[in-house]
């Protein structure tokens, strides 16, 4: 598992490869909380390289969502196979979390908001 | 293509690799569907885990797993000898509608195991919990 980011024109980008599951779910915690910047005001999730997510790392996710909306960012994912979707429904975190087609697709529908 | 799996784990959470390195080998012997790969490792991992962090006690013993692979449906039995527990019964059902500052960080692992498996079937004997779930494979 790994998370790279970018910047790029205000936004943050942080992509995850590989597994995230309940023997590393809190190194992908740190790799993702160390990514942001306190004055990060928009966060885009790529999934396109992550191949498996369980309960402990959708949490990972949930918790950095709650703090995004404390500071008052914007936060999307984007780029989920469908069984990445498929759990992110079960969990209705894609009522509570904007999901999109593409790192596009989430940057301009925060644009257009 | 029918093939059976059966396998035997401690109670630590690194013995997670054993679990998925053996579902990717049968899965590539038995030609599964990658959705079929992601489903039947998160609902394994979800139960064990579950197992070893809330139904451990001194004397938890070995998890076992058998996976018995047909063209129809694919069944999983999990056995141990943990604290009652029936993840049909005994797992709060957690809020899946709230709005994000209200939603709770912890209870999705047994959610999704129940909304993903077919059926799912529970009893207790000779002192162990023994957890039946069957996804069919249809299309």
């Amino acid at each position: 598992m790994a998370v790279n980011s970018e910047r790029q024109n205000g936004t943050l980008i942080a992509r995850v490869d590989g597994r995230v599951d309940g023997s590393n779910a809190r190194e992908f915690q740190t790799a993702l909380e160390s990514s942001i910047d306190s004055g990060d005001r928009i966060v885009v999730l790529d999934l396109e390289q992550l191949s498996y997510i369980s309960s402990a790392g959708l949490r990972v996710i949930l918790m950095v969502a709650k703090t995004l909306q404390r500071q008052g960012a914007k936060f999307a994912v984007c780029s989920l196979s469908t069984s990445i979707r498929e759990v992110f429904e079960i969990s209705g975190f894609d009522r509570i979390i904007s999901v999109n087609a593409s790192q596009e697709e989430a940057i301009s529908a925060f644009k257009d908001s | 293509m029918s093939e059976k799996l059966c396998l035997k784990i401690g109670s630590e959470v690194a013995e997670l690799a054993h679990i998925t390195a053996a579902i990717e080998s049968l899965a590539e012997r038995e030609e599964w569907p990658p959705d079929l790969v992601f489903k039947v490792n998160l609902v394994l991992e979800e139960l064990t885990l579950n197992t070893m962090t809330h139904g451990s006690h001194k004397g938890l013993g070995e998890i076992e797993i058998r996976v018995d692979s047909a063209a129809e449906a694919l069944t999983i039995e999990i056995m141990d000898n943990g604290r009652p527990f029936d993840p049909l019964t005994d797992a709060p059902t957690p809020d899946v509608d709230g709005a994000l500052g209200e939603r709770s960080v912890g209870g999705l692992g047994i959610h999704l195991v129940r909304e993903m498996m077919d059926e799912m079937r529970y009893r207790r004997e000779e002192g162990r919990n023994c957890l039946t779930l069957v996804t069919r494979r249809t299309g």
